[in-house]
């Protein structure tokens, strides 16, 4: 019966012409809801290209930073040349000494221009020789522009970019003079120089590595020993004993190891090859120095895109050179996901136990109010705050107390004193908990009220109606919620830089070493990376790209963590979909 | 005063290097040498403008120990000597010296003082943007542009580039100011040395890391700043600069540095806990043997800064107890 009446009351005014007469145009409109419609629209819309445009920006600029480029020669008016890649040009205004320095053609050319010329920034690389990475070059004193097919460029493990050519190249007892960079001796020689530098990396890190690992073992246990006992006690005394009788076979291990990567290193100084700028300027280099070189004006289709690949390979794969702005990412993106998941791991349970007390448990007063009404304020506590309180609580204040009960042998070196890992995860579940609370509560509410009541109803106790009925039907929000902390977490590094991340962590927080797992070491972050690339590096040119990278590569990270918790949650949902009373 | 004393310093070393090239290592520094049985944690707490020096240092020494672990954190100058006190740091590298406040704090919990060395020379130098024709300026006149106090005796504000002597479009356009936070080592050396010990105007635009500082230069074309060469591209200049008005000026060249003639040339340090009557643990010892050698100190060139001579490095090392073999 309602819906008839209501329906007769829609109609009514299409049949009663007179009450549109009474009505002004604007209520009619605002009654429809239209101008909100559009403005919803409008808003929607503007949301959508915002979000685009800045993807669209990164990555735009991230995915084209790894396309080889061709080497311009240029030859100036003066007769100097400049080899490198042009990067960008700009307008600029003369200045008016420029403009009498110029030949009267030219003058004539910037007049007409209003007092402005053009000029290229050219990538020269070779820092070693010209102590400048870039060069502005006007093109006012441009005499011409060549790119020659021998040009090649050079990226190497040390200096950064080499542009120039190859003069000769010295393989054992045998010489190459001007090879092409795709000389197919030259390339078989590059590849076994590489695959034994990487030998001599391996037994310089992996196996010196375990040698050196194992004498600090024995150390440390001689000197807890030492603390725990007294020098001159009995078990100090065995501990001694123990360090000397396995001294001498690690030595020797060392001894034999160091003189093999000492007789591999003495090979690869056979191999050179004998760089040439483009004034000539010579410049000897193992050829194991070489990370990758190629002629950059005579490249064809497939051979960019493999040196793409390998590029974008390397970033993935490899550590950092050069005080972080060359090599890869391979730690810090390590170190995001290590630290992010180590994050849920905390969050999740303490959440979802404190949304599940206060829902379901805790008697809805004042006091539960307040502890809401905290919660919602901590999520906007500044994260730098966070930052500050983990580094005073648990790096100084229970880190240290760690330290001094259980590894007191280290010290003064702290273990848990400083920043690390653990740390940082704590320091970010904090800082994620009240969304991780509140969609959980809000989860728990929407589980129908039947459901418990039925399952009260055969005889279930409260914890048994939690566990089998409400908490799983509750899990899809709840995963939500962990999503939305992973989101923020994973981007937040204004108080990882307090408690945890650096810009050069040696090694990764997992190993090969007991205890496998090392929770106190500091790690490495993309989110810091960007910082520190952008604002920190001497080549802020250069970092530029690799900040757009690193930002692809940052935003790809946390799109594919919350892909994989959504596929989860879907899961979930479909196990209980159809599932109702 | 800290002017006098750097180049009293240079001027013994003076003779070895007047003809040396801007890039070119004193062939004396030695090649580092590896020894046996070094291995464990090291952790530099400290200056962001020496940050990519010791990363640069951390690796090379890596190389040569493979199982050293060595962690770099650079938020600035003024986070070393509290690390250092904490002992959460076992290097803290300094852009400038440490104040007569954070060495007593140091020697009230050891007893003894900080010691330090010198890793560096930089010239701090005073950036504009790349079209900027500016040919000189004296320390008043920085100090006039950067300082609300103007200590140095200038007597007039700096506001505008026509201030300085800029015609046509510059004349009139007002300097835009870029620098460091306070935190930073750079920031303190340049009050104490640029703006003699006055204070900076509110309108500097203070940036997290010396590379800011050039980024904001080479975006903004009426702009002016300071932070330390290293950090120069091609789109910023770095302004000749003079004592006072009528001298001679000079660029931040490596011979200026060296001479002393570029008015604000600076060490830069590494402080180290050690106490005096007991020798430097190989581990550290190493290190600094390492920074201080032929090998480290082409890292000091390659990221952007000035190498130390011999005589420096091994009066150095006698100060720290270390044997220059």
């Amino acid at each position: 019966m309602d819906n008839v009446t209501t329906d007769q009351a829609a109609i009514r005014p299409i049949d009663a012409p007179s009450a549109v007469v009474r009505r002004s145009p604007a209520t009619a409109l605002s009654a429809r809801g239209e101008p909100f419609m559009w403005a919803l629209g409008a808003a929607l819309t503007i949301g959508i290209v915002m979000v685009i445009g800045f993807l669209l920006f990164v990555f735009w600029n991230g995915l084209v930073t790894f396309i080889p480029k061709p080497v311009a020669v240029v030859t100036l008016r003066s007769g100097a040349m400049v080899a490198g890649e042009p990067t960008r040009p700009e307008l600029y205004r003369l200045s008016p000494d420029a403009i009498k320095a110029l030949p009267p053609a030219e003058a004539a050319k910037v007049a007409v221009n209003g007092g402005y010329g053009h000029r290229t920034l050219y990538r020269i690389g070779n820092y070693d020789l010209y102590n400048e990475d870039f060069r502005w070059v006007s093109d006012h004193d441009v005499d011409k522009i060549d790119y020659p097919e021998e040009m090649v460029f050079i990226e190497r493990l040390e200096w950064g970019v080499f542009v120039g050519r190859i003069r000769s190249v010295k393989i054992g007892d045998r010489d190459l003079a001007n090879p092409t960079p795709k000389d197919p001796a030259l390339v078989a020689a590059h590849k076994e120089a590489r695959a034994r530098w990487q030998t001599i990396r391996r037994i310089e890190r992996d196996l010196i590595g375990r040698v050196n690992h194992d004498l600090e073992v024995l150390r440390l246990d001689v000197r807890r020993a030492e603390i725990k006992h007294g020098p001159a006690s009995t078990q100090a005394e065995k501990a001694r004993l123990a360090e000397a009788a396995q001294i001498p076979s690690l030595k020797s291990e060392y001894d034999r190891l160091t003189g093999e990567a000492v007789r591999l290193n003495s090979i690869a100084q056979l191999n050179t090859v004998t760089l040439a700028d483009v004034t000539g300027k010579e410049k000897v280099l193992p050829l194991s120095s070489l990370v990758r070189f190629y002629p950059a004006n005579n490249l064809s289709f497939f051979d960019k895109v493999s040196i793409y690949l390998s590029r974008w390979g390397e970033f993935l794969s490899a550590e950092p050179r050069e005080a972080n702005t060359e090599g890869g990412v391979l730690p810090a993106i390590f170190g995001t996901v290590a630290m992010t998941l180590l994050m849920v791991l905390v969050v999740a349970p303490m959440g979802v136990i404190t949304a599940l007390y206060l829902r379901e448990y805790a008697k809805q007063g004042r006091l539960v109010s307040i502890v809401r009404i905290s919660v919602n304020n901590l999520a906007g506590v500044p994260s730098i705050v966070y930052g500050v309180f983990g580094l005073g609580f648990f790096a100084y204040g229970i880190g240290a107390h760690i330290d001094d009960l259980f590894f007191p042998e280290r010290l003064p070196a702290p273990t848990f004193g400083t920043g690390g890992i653990l740390w940082s995860a704590l320091t970010l579940a904090l800082l994620t908990v009240p969304v991780v609370i509140v969609a959980t509560e809000e989860a728990l509410s929407a589980v129908p009220r039947s459901m418990r009541e039925g399952s009260l109803a055969c005889g279930a106790s409260k914890w048994q109606t939690i566990k089998n009925i409400v908490l799983p039907r509750a899990m899809p929000g709840i995963m939500t919620g962990i999503i939305l902390a992973m989101a923020r977490g994973a981007g937040e590094v204004a108080p990882l830089m307090l408690v945890g991340v650096v810009k050069l962590a040696p090694t990764l927080p997992f190993d090969g070493y007991f205890p496998f797992v090392h929770l106190e070491r500091s790690f490495m972050h993309l989110g810091f990376h960007i910082y520190d690339v952008g604002f920190q590096s001497r080549n802020s040119e250069a970092g530029k790209p690799m900040v757009f990278v690193t930002t692809c590569l940052l935003i790809a990270v946390i799109t594919f963590l919350n892909l994989a918790a959504i596929v989860i949650r879907s899961r979930l949902k479909r196990q209980f979909a159809g599932n109702q009373f | 005063m800290k002017l006098k004393t750097f180049a009293a310093v240079l001027a013994t070393n003076a003779a070895l290097i007047t003809s040396a090239g801007a890039f070119d290592l004193d062939p004396a520094l030695p090649t580092y040498k590896s020894v046996s049985g070094i291995s464990g944690q090291l952790k530099s707490i400290g200056s962001d403008t020496l940050n990519n020096e010791m990363t640069l240092w951390a690796e090379g020494f890596k190389a040569k120990y493979p199982n050293v672990k060595i962690e770099i954190e650079g938020k600035g100058s003024s986070t070393a000597p509290p690390a250092l006190v904490e002992g959460t740091s076992q290097f803290g590298p300094m852009s400038r010296p440490m104040k007569a406040k954070e060495i007593e704090a140091f020697e009230k919990k050891y007893g003894y003082k900080p010691s330090s060395f010198q890793v560096a020379i930089d010239a701090l130098a005073v950036y504009v943007n790349k079209d900027n024709p500016l040919k000189c300026l004296t320390l008043q006149q920085v100090d006039g542009i950067f300082s609300k106090s103007r200590k140095g005796g200038l007597n007039k504000d700096i506001t505008t580039w026509g201030d300085v002597g800029l015609t046509g479009e510059w004349a009139a356009k007002p300097i835009s100011l870029y620098g460091r936070n306070s935190a930073s080592g750079t920031y303190g050396y340049f009050k104490e040395v640029a703006l003699f010990e006055g204070d900076y105007k509110d309108q500097v635009k203070e940036q997290p890391g010396s590379s800011a500082v050039v980024q904001g230069v080479a975006s903004d074309k009426f702009a002016i700043g300071y932070s330390g060469i290293g950090y120069k591209t091609a789109d910023v200049r770095a302004v000749p600069l003079a004592v006072k008005a009528g001298d001679k000026c000079y660029d931040t060249s490596a011979e200026n540095a060296y001479s002393g003639n570029y008015p604000i040339a600076r060490f830069l340090y590494i402080y180290v806990n050690r106490n005096p009557n007991q020798p430097l643990d190989p581990l550290r010892a190493e290190f600094i043997k390492y920074a201080l050698s032929k090998q480290g100190q082409t890292d000091t060139i390659k990221g952007g800064y000035y190498p130390i001579t011999n005589s420096l490095r091994l009066e150095n090392l006698k100060a720290l107890g270390i044997s220059a073999n």
